[in-house]
C-alpha cells in the first residue's frame, strides 16, 4: 500500500516538474509547479514528517506559489511565443541529463544495496514538538542566522522593485 | 543564556551580530535619519564603526586565543570554531568590506544609484562571510553561503537603470540557486553517509569509509562543484565574466575579492580537514579544474579589451593559482593560499579603483582604450595601476610575488613539478594582457577620459591599496607570519 | 669610512637619483613634457634614432637652466655608486677572506621542509648584500661604464624631449643592475632581474612616438618573461635541492660533496642547471630568445650601449658564473650551454655579415659576444666568461657610443651604405672607434685579445671543451674581424655617399659625448693587460691578477686549471702558441679582406657578390617571409577575423613585421630561422589563444541555459571521469 502510494506520487512530482519546464504558459507552468509541492508535501508524510508536509503545503503551496500566480497574473505575462531556438543545447542537454541520471541512480543503489523498502511510520522524529526542540537547540544558531536571511531577501525585493524616489 | 546558548557561544557569535546589527541599523538610519542624499557620507562612517566594533571583535577573539593558548574554540555544539584560521580569513572579510564602502560613495553618486542599503548590505554580506570562515556546521555553512550570494544578486543589480547590471543579476542569480542546489544535495549525501551535520563528526566517519564509496564519491563531486562555482574557477566559471562586467565596479571589486575568499575559506575547511583522507577523490578533479582555470581565464583574457572583463577572467586564473594550493596541500600551500587571498584583496581592489575613478557622467571607462595615455594626464593614476598590474602578474618585488611563490615552492615541495611548470608557463602568458594595458598607458597617445579627481575615499584608498601592495612585497614577514597563525589547526 | 658596510648604498644612490628625477623632473626642464607634441615633428625628420643633439638651429628650444641640473643629478649619482664601489672594492682586496655580506632585513621567511636530501631546512630571503670578487667586478663595469654612459647622454639626449624621464629611467636601471648583482640570494636576484626588464622596456619603448619602438619594448618584455619562467622553476629547484637560496650557503651545499657529479646522464640537477639557463637566455639574448635585442635598438643609443652591450645583458653570464657549483656539477647542462653560446655565436655574426644598418650590426655583434661567453661558461672556464664580460663591456659599450657619435653628425642617418669618408671629418670619433673594432676584432695588445683568445684557448682544451666548438669560435672569431672592419670601412673610409645637406652638418660630438669616448678606448686598450695568459710567462703574476682575483669564487676550477696548468709542459705551449697566431692570423686576414672589398669605391655593396646567387634567395629569406603570410596572417584572418585576428595583425604582426621590415633587406639564412620558428612561437601563441577562445565565444553566449549546460558538463566530466578511474 505504502509502496503504491509513494510510486503514484512520486511520478506526479517528476511528471509535474517537467510539465513546469515544458509548458508555454508561465500560469500552466505555475500550476504545475504547485502540483510538484503537493506531491512532495505528501512524500513527507508517508516519510513520517509531518510538520514538514504542513509546512510544505502552507508557505510553499499556500504561500509562495500563490506569489507567483499573482505576480503571473499582474504582468499579464503571455504565452511564450518565440519556438525554442538553439536545438543544439538541447540535443545535448537532454542525453546528458539522462546520463547524469542514470549515473546518480546507479551510485544511490550502489551505495545502499541492501537497504530496505522505506516503511512509512518508521520514523517518529518529525513532530512539530521534536522539529522544534531541535530548531531551539541544536540547530539554534542556523535558525537565527535564517531570519538575516530573510531580512535580506525582503531589503532585496524593496531596493530592486520599488519606484524611484526623486 | 541557558545551555544552548553560552557565553562562549555569544562570544564566538560577536563580530556577526554585530555586523548583522549595524547592517540593519543602517538600513533604519538611512529610512527615518538620514533621507537626504547629502547625508549619505554619515552612512559610510556608520558603517565603518561597524567594521570596526567587528574588528574589536575579532582582535578579542584574538587575544583570547593568545592568552589561553588554546588552538581553537569551539561554540554551538561544533556549529562555530574560533581559530586562527577564522580569524584571518575575517581580517581580510574586514579589509575587503571597509575598502569597498570607502570607495562605493562617489561612483555611486555619479550613476544616481546612492542608497543607503548598499552600505548595509555590504556589512550583511560579511556577516554571511563570517559563518564560511568559521562555520563548522553543514547548514550553518550553507547558510551562511546563501546569505553571502543572495546579498550579492541584490549588490550585482544595483544599478537598476544598467541593463548589463539587471542582466548580470539575473545570470548569477539563476546560475547561483542552480549550484546551491547542487551543494545542498552534496551536503545532504554527507549527511546520509555519515548522520551527522557537524563537520568533526563528519570527518571521524568518513575516516572509517572505504575510498572507493561511489555515494561519497558522489557527495563530494557535487559539493565540490558547488564550491567551485563560488570560487569561479572552471569550468564552473562561466556566470563570472557577465557579472563582474554588469555590476557595479565596487561590487565587481568586492566580489572578486571576499566572496572568492569565503568560498576558498569553505573548501580549506572542508577539503584539507574533513575530507583529507580521501585526496585521491577530490585530487584530480580539482587538478582539472585548476589547469582549466589557468588556460580558459588566460587564454581569454588575452582578447579582451574591456577592462572589467578583462579582470573577470584574470580573476578565474587567479582562483586557479589559489587552488593550486590546496591542491599541494601541505603547510607551505595553506601559507600560500592565505597569503595571496590577503594580497589579492589589496592589489584587486587597487586595480578596480582606478577604473572607478575613470567613471564619470556620460563615460564608463572600462575599455582599454580608455586608459590610452594615462600616465599623460594622470601619471598618479597610471602608475598605480602599474604598480597593481605588476603585482596581479607576480613580479617582485611587489606583494603579487610573495603570494606566487609561496604557491610555487609549496608545488615543488610536494612533487607537483608538471602543475608547477604549467602555472609558470602561465604566469608569462598573463603577463602579456597585463602589459597590454600598461603600455597603453605608457605608451599611446592620450584619449579624452580624464581620471576625476579623487575623493577623501578614493585617496585613502588608493593609499592603503598601494601601500599594502608594495610594503608586502618589500616587507612581508609581518603578513607570513600572521598567515602561519591560521595553521593552528 | 668603512665602504663595506655601506655597500647598500651602492645602489640607492640612483634609485634617489631616479626618484628625484621622475617626482621633481618635469619642474625642472618643463618642456620635457613636450615631447608629446614634439614626437610627429621628429618622426619626420629622420625616420630611425633621433641622431642626438644636432643642430636645432631652426627653432632652438630654450632650456632652463635647471635642466642642466638634470646633468648632474643622475650622473652624479653614478659617480657616488662609483666611488663608494671603488672603496669597498679596495677594502674588500685587504681582507683574508674575501667575501664581506651586508644584510639589511629579511625580506621572505619560510617554514620548515623537507629539502630532496631529507634534510629539514628552513630558508630566509633576505634584502641582503655579498661583495665578493665577482661581485665587485660586476659592480666596478656596471657603475664605471654607466658613469661614462651617463655622462655621453647628457650629450646626445640635449634637444631630446622627455629629458628628466630619460635619465630616471636610466638611473632606475642601474639602481635594478646593481641590486642584480650586489644580491646575496637568487631571490633578490631575480627581483633585480625583472626590475632591469621592466626599465628596458621602458627605455626601448622611450620613442613612444614610434611603433615599432612600442613594439620592439613589447617583444623585449615579453621574451624576457618567458625565460623567467625557466628562471623561476629552476631557482625553486634549487631551494628544494639545498634548502637555500643564498649564495654562499647554496655553494656550500653543492661543494661538500653531497651532490655527485652528474656525469652519468640528465639528472635533477641537471634540469635545474637548465631551467637556470633559460632564464638566462632570455635575459642575455642567446638562441631561441634573442629575438628580441636586434629590435631593441629602436631606443636611444646610450641605452643601447648601457643596456644592450655592458650590462643588462651580462646578467645572465653573471648568474651562470654565480651558480658555478651548480654547472660544475652537471656536465650535461655545461655541454649544452656551450653549444648555445658557440650556436648563438656564429649564427647572429652571419647575420651581421650582411647588415646595413649600423646599429644592427653592433646587435648582432653583443649577441654573439654573448655567446663567447657562454661558451667559456660552459667549458667551466668561469674567470674567463666573465673577463670576457668585463672587456666586452669596454669595447661594445665604446662602438655603440661611437655609432651614436656617427649618427649625431649625419642627422640621424643609420644606414651604413649612405656613409662614407668621416674619417676627417669626425677625428675623435673616428680614432676612438678604430681603437674599438681593433679590440673586438682580437688584435694583441688590445682588451678583446687577451679574452677571446683565452676563450678559444678553453674551448680547445679544457676538459668541459671541444673541438667542435673551437672552430665555431675561431671562424667567428674571422666573421667579427671582418663584419666589423666593413663597419669601419663603409663608415669611415672610401667615398662619401650621403646627400649635400647631411654632407654640410657633418660635424664633432661636443665634449660630454668624445670624452667618455676617449677614456673607453683607453680603457680597451688598457683593461686586457689584467688577464695576460700564463703563455706569455715573461710578464710576471701581476698581470694575471684578474684571475687570481676571482679564483675564490671559483675554487673548484681554480684548482682543476693549475693542474691543467701544470700539465701544459712544452708541447701544449707550442700548440697554444700556435693556435694564438692563428687566430691573431685569420683576424688580420679578415680585416685586409674587408679592406679589400671596402677600401676602395664601391657602388654595390661587395657583401652581395660575395654571398653570390645566394644573396637574392637570402634577401628574400627564401620566401618563406611569403609563405609565412600566406599560412598565419591571411589563414587566421580568414579563418575568422574577430577581435583576436585584429589584435593579432595589430599587434602581433605589427610588432614582428615592423622589425621584419627593417630586416627584410639584410637577412640571410638566419633570418629564415628567426621569423619562422621564434616568430611563428609567437604567433602560434596568438593562434592558440583563437582556437581556445573560439569555443569560449560559441560558449559564452549569454545564455543562461548554456551556462547552465557547461556547468552539468563539468559535473559529469567530475563524476564520470572519476568513476572511469
Amino acid at each position: 500500500m505504502d509502496a503504491i502510494l509513494f510510486f503514484l506520487f512520486a511520478a506526479i512530482a517528476v511528471v509535474s516538474a517537467i510539465n513546469v519546464v515544458v509548458q508555454r504558459h508561465p500560469i500552466s507552468s505555475a500550476l504545475s509547479l504547485v502540483g510538484v509541492m503537493g506531491s512532495l508535501a505528501v512524500l513527507y508524510l508517508l516519510l513520517g514528517a509531518e510538520f514538514i508536509a504542513a509546512a510544505q503545503m502552507i508557505v510553499y503551496a499556500g504561500a509562495i506559489m500563490v506569489l507567483f500566480v499573482f505576480v503571473i497574473m499582474l504582468l499579464n505575462a503571455g504565452a511564450e511565443k518565440s519556438p525554442r531556438k538553439g536545438w543544439i543545447l538541447t540535443a545535448v542537454a537532454m542525453p546528458l541529463l539522462v546520463l547524469f541520471l542514470g549515473m546518480v541512480s546507479y551510485i544511490i543503489q550502489r551505495g545502499f544495496p541492501n537497504a530496505p523498502l522505506v516503511v512509512f511510520g518508521q520514523f517518529t522524529g518529525g513532530s512539530p514538538k521534536d522539529v522544534g526542540m531541535a530548531l531551539f537547540t541544536r540547530y539554534l544558531l542556523p535558525f537565527e542566522i535564517t531570519s538575516v536571511l530573510i531580512l535580506i531577501a525582503i531589503i532585496g525585493a524593496v531596493v530592486l522593485a520599488r519606484k524611484e524616489m526623486e | 543564556m541557558n545551555q544552548f546558548y553560552t557565553p562562549t557561544d555569544h562570544f564566538s557569535l560577536l563580530p556577526a551580530l554585530l555586523l548583522a546589527l549595524f547592517g540593519c541599523a543602517i538600513l533604519m538610519l538611512d529610512f527615518f535619519v538620514l533621507p537626504h542624499p547629502r547625508q549619505k557620507r554619515w552612512l559610510i562612517f556608520f558603517a565603518l564603526l561597524g567594521e570596526f566594533f567587528a574588528g574589536l571583535a575579532l582582535y578579542r577573539q584574538y587575544r583570547f586565543l593568545e592568552d589561553q593558548s588554546i588552538p581553537a574554540l569551539r561554540a554551538f555544539s561544533d556549529g562555530l570554531i574560533i581559530d586562527g584560521f577564522s580569524i584571518f580569513f575575517n581580517a581580510i572579510f574586514v579589509a575587503a568590506a571597509v575598502l569597498v564602502a570607502i570607495i562605493s560613495y562617489r561612483y555611486l553618486e555619479v550613476e544616481g544609484e546612492h542608497h543607503g542599503e548598499f552600505y548595509g548590505l555590504i556589512l550583511l554580506a560579511q556577516c554571511g562571510m563570517y559563518f564560511l570562515a568559521s562555520g563548522t556546521e553543514l547548514v550553518t555553512i550553507f547558510i551562511g553561503i546563501e546569505l553571502m550570494a543572495v546579498t550579492f544578486y541584490i549588490l550585482v543589480g544595483f544599478l537598476r537603470s544598467d541593463r548589463r547590471s539587471n542582466e548580470a543579476a539575473m545570470k548569477y542569480l539563476l546560475l547561483g540557486a542552480f549550484s546551491s542546489g547542487f551543494l545542498a544535495y552534496g551536503f545532504s549525501l554527507l549527511y546520509a553517509i555519515t548522520g551527522s551535520t557537524r563537520l568533526p563528526k563528519i570527518a571521524a566517519e568518513l575516516a572509517q569509509r572505504p575510498a572507493t564509496d561511489p555515494l561519497l564519491l558522489l557527495a563530494i563531486v557535487t559539493t565540490l562543484v558547488g564550491l567551485l562555482f563560488k570560487v569561479g574557477a572552471a569550468p564552473f566559471h562561466m556566470w563570472a565574466p557577465d557579472a563582474y562586467e554588469g555590476a557595479p565596479t565596487p561590487v565587481t571589486a568586492y566580489l572578486s575579492v571576499a566572496s572568492k575568499a569565503a568560498s576558498v575559506a569553505v573548501l580549506v575547511r572542508l577539503f584539507l580537514g574533513t575530507l583529507a583522507p580521501h585526496r585521491i577523490n577530490w585530487e584530480p578533479m580539482l587538478a582539472v579544474a585548476v589547469v582549466l582555470s589557468l588556460t580558459i581565464g588566460n587564454f581569454s583574457a588575452l582578447s579582451q579589451t574591456n577592462l572589467k572583463r578583462l579582470l573577470a577572467f584574470s580573476s578565474i586564473s587567479h582562483a586557479g593559482y589559489i587552488l593550486l594550493g590546496l591542491i599541494a596541500g601541505n603547510r607551505t600551500g595553506l601559507t600560500g593560499i592565505c597569503i595571496y587571498l590577503f594580497v589579492y584583496t589589496f592589489m584587486n581592489t587597487g586595480a578596480f579603483l582606478v577604473l572607478i575613478s575613470l567613471r564619470q557622467k556620460g563615460m564608463t571607462g572600462d575599455d582599454i582604450d580608455d586608459l590610452n595615455g594615462l600616465i599623460h594626464r594622470s601619471p598618479g593614476h597610471a602608475l598605480l595601476m602599474a604598480l597593481f598590474l605588476l603585482s596581479l602578474g607576480g613580479i617582485p618585488p611587489t606583494a603579487g610575488f610573495i603570494a606566487k611563490y609561496y604557491i610555487f615552492l609549496s608545488l615543488v615541495e610536494t612533487g607537483h613539478y608538471a602543475l608547477a611548470i604549467t602555472a609558470a608557463l602561465f604566469v608569462a602568458v598573463s603577463i602579456y594582457y597585463y602589459f597590454r594595458i600598461v603600455r597603453a598607458m605608457f605608451l599611446n597617445e592620450a584619449g579624452q577620459l580624464l581620471p576625476a579627481l579623487p575623493g577623501w575615499g578614493a585617496r585613502v584608498g588608493f593609499a592603503v591599496t598601494a601601500l599594502a601592495t608594495l610594503a608586502i612585497g618589500l616587507y612581508p614577514e609581518p603578513i607570513i607570519r600572521f598567515a602561519g597563525t591560521s595553521l593552528l589547526r | 669610512m668603512n665602504f663595506l658596510d655601506l655597500i647598500w648604498l651602492i645602489p640607492l644612490f640612483p634609485l634617489a637619483g631616479a626618484a628625484t628625477m621622475l617626482l621633481i623632473g618635469r619642474k625642472l626642464d618643463p618642456q620635457g613634457h613636450s615631447d608629446v607634441a614634439l614626437a610627429p615633428a621628429l618622426a619626420a625628420e629622420h625616420g630611425g634614432d633621433h641622431g642626438g643633439g644636432h643642430a636645432h638651429a631652426h627653432g632652438e628650444h630654450h632650456h632652463p637652466a635647471t635642466r642642466r641640473l638634470i646633468a648632474f643629478i643622475s650622473p652624479g649619482a653614478i659617480l657616488l655608486s662609483l666611488l663608494f664601489s671603488l672603496g669597498a672594492v679596495a677594502q674588500l682586496a685587504s681582507l683574508a677572506k674575501k667575501s664581506h655580506e651586508v644584510i639589511l632585513y629579511t625580506w621572505i621567511t619560510g617554514l620548515p621542509f623537507h629539502t630532496a636530501t631529507g634534510a629539514l631546512s628552513t630558508f630566509t630571503a633576505d634584502w641582503g648584500f655579498l661583495l665578493d670578487p665577482l661581485s665587485s667586478v660586476m659592480i666596478l663595469v656596471v657603475t664605471f661604464v654607466g658613469f661614462l654612459i651617463h655622462v655621453y647622454a647628457t650629450g646626445y639626449m640635449a634637444h631630446d624631449g622627455g629629458y628628466y624621464r630619460f635619465f630616471g629611467y636610466l638611473n632606475l636601471f642601474v639602481f635594478f643592475m646593481l641590486t642584480l648583482v650586489l644580491a646575496n640570494n637568487y631571490a633578490l636576484l631575480f627581483a633585480g632581474w625583472e626590475g632591469v626588464g621592466l626599465c628596458s622596456y621602458l627605455l626601448i619603448g622611450f620613442y613612444f612616438h614610434k611603433k615599432s619602438a612600442g613594439d620592439a619594448g613589447n617583444k623585449a618584455f615579453i621574451v624576457n618573461r618567458i625565460g623567467d619562467a625557466g628562471f623561476l622553476l629552476g631557482m625553486f629547484l634549487l631551494l628544494s635541492l639545498t634548502g637555500s637560496i643564498q649564495f654562499t650557503r647554496v655553494n656550500e651545499v653543492l661543494n661538500s660533496g653531497v651532490f655527485h657529479a652528474e656525469t652519468a646522464g640528465f639528472g635533477i640537477l641537471s634540469l635545474t642547471a637548465l631551467f637556470l639557463f633559460i632564464g638566462a637566455t632570455g635575459k642575455s639574448a642567446q638562441v631561441p630568445l634573442y629575438v628580441w635585442l636586434p629590435d631593441a635598438m629602436e631606443g636611444p643609443t646610450p641605452v643601447s650601449a648601457l643596456i644592450h652591450a655592458a650590462t643588462m645583458v651580462t646578467a645572465g653570464v653573471y648568474m651562470v658564473a654565480r651558480s658555478n657549483a651548480l654547472y660544475s656539477l652537471t656536465p650535461e647542462t655545461s655541454a649544452i650551454v656551450m653549444g648555445v653560446g658557440a650556436f648563438t655565436a656564429i649564427l647572429s655574426a652571419s647575420i651581421a655579415l650582411v647588415q646595413n644598418d649600423i646599429k644592427r650590426v653592433l646587435a648582432y655583434s653583443t649577441v654573439s659576444q654573448l655567446g663567447y661567453m657562454f661558451m667559456a661558461a660552459g667549458a667551466g672556464a668561469y674567470w674567463v666568461a666573465v673577463f670576457h664580460l668585463y672587456t666586452h663591456a669596454f669595447f661594445k659599450a665604446l662602438l655603440f657610443l661611437g655609432s651614436g657619435s656617427v649618427i649625431h653628425a649625419m642627422s640621424g642617418e643609420q644606414d651604413m651604405r649612405h656613409m662614407g669618408a668621416l674619417k676627417d671629418k669626425i677625428p675623435t670619433t673616428f680614432k676612438t672607434m678604430f681603437v674599438g673594432s681593433v679590440a673586438i676584432a682580437g688584435i694583441p695588445g688590445l682588451a678583446g685579445f687577451f679574452s677571446k683568445d683565452e676563450i678559444l684557448w678553453q674551448v680547445f682544451s679544457a676538459p668541459g671543451g671541444s673541438k667542435a666548438v673551437y672552430i665555431v669560435g675561431l671562424i667567428t672569431a674571422a666573421m667579427t674581424a671582418f663584419y666589423m672592419w666593413r663597419l669601419m670601412f663603409m663608415t669611415f673610409y672610401g667615398e662619401p655617399r650621403m646627400d649635400e645637406a647631411t654632407a654640410k652638418h657633418i660635424h664633432e660630438s661636443p665634449a660630454s659625448m668624445t670624452v667618455p669616448l676617449t677614456i673607453l678606448a683607453a680603457g680597451s686598450i688598457l683593461a686586457g693587460w689584467i688577464g695576460v695568459p700564463k703563455l706569455w710567462s715573461f710578464l710576471p703574476e701581476s698581470f694575471r691578477t684578474f684571475e687570481h682575483w676571482l679564483e675564490p669564487v671559483f675554487m673548484r676550477h681554480a684548482a682543476e686549471a693549475a693542474h691543467g696548468a701544470h700539465d701544459a709542459g712544452h708541447g701544449d705551449a707550442a700548440l697554444e702558441w700556435g693556435l694564438m697566431g692563428l687566430s691573431v692570423a685569420i683576424a688580420i686576414g679578415a680585416i685586409l679582406f674587408a679592406r679589400s672589398l671596402y677600401g676602395k669605391a664601391w657602388k654595390v655593396d661587395p657583401i652581395e657578390a660575395l654571398t653570390g646567387p645566394m644573396h637574392k634567395t637570402l634577401l628574400n629569406k627564401w620566401y618563406v617571409d611569403e609563405i609565412y603570410n600566406y599560412l598565419f596572417v591571411d589563414g587566421l584572418v580568414k579563418g575568422g577575423g574577430t577581435l583576436l585576428g585584429r589584435f593579432d595583425r595589430r599587434v602581433v604582426d605589427g610588432g614582428v613585421n615592423g622589425a621584419g621590415w627593417l630586416t627584410r633587406f639584410t637577412s640571410t639564412l638566419s633570418m629564415w630561422w628567426d621569423r619562422w620558428i621564434i616568430d611563428g612561437a609567437v604567433r602560434l601563441a596568438a593562434l592558440l589563444a583563437q582556437i581556445f577562445s573560439f569555443p569560449v565565444r560559441l560558449i559564452q553566449t549569454g545564455q543562461v541555459q548554456a551556462y547552465a549546460l557547461v556547468f552539468l558538463l563539468g559535473v559529469g566530466l567530475f563524476l564520470g571521469w572519476r568513476w572511469m578511474a
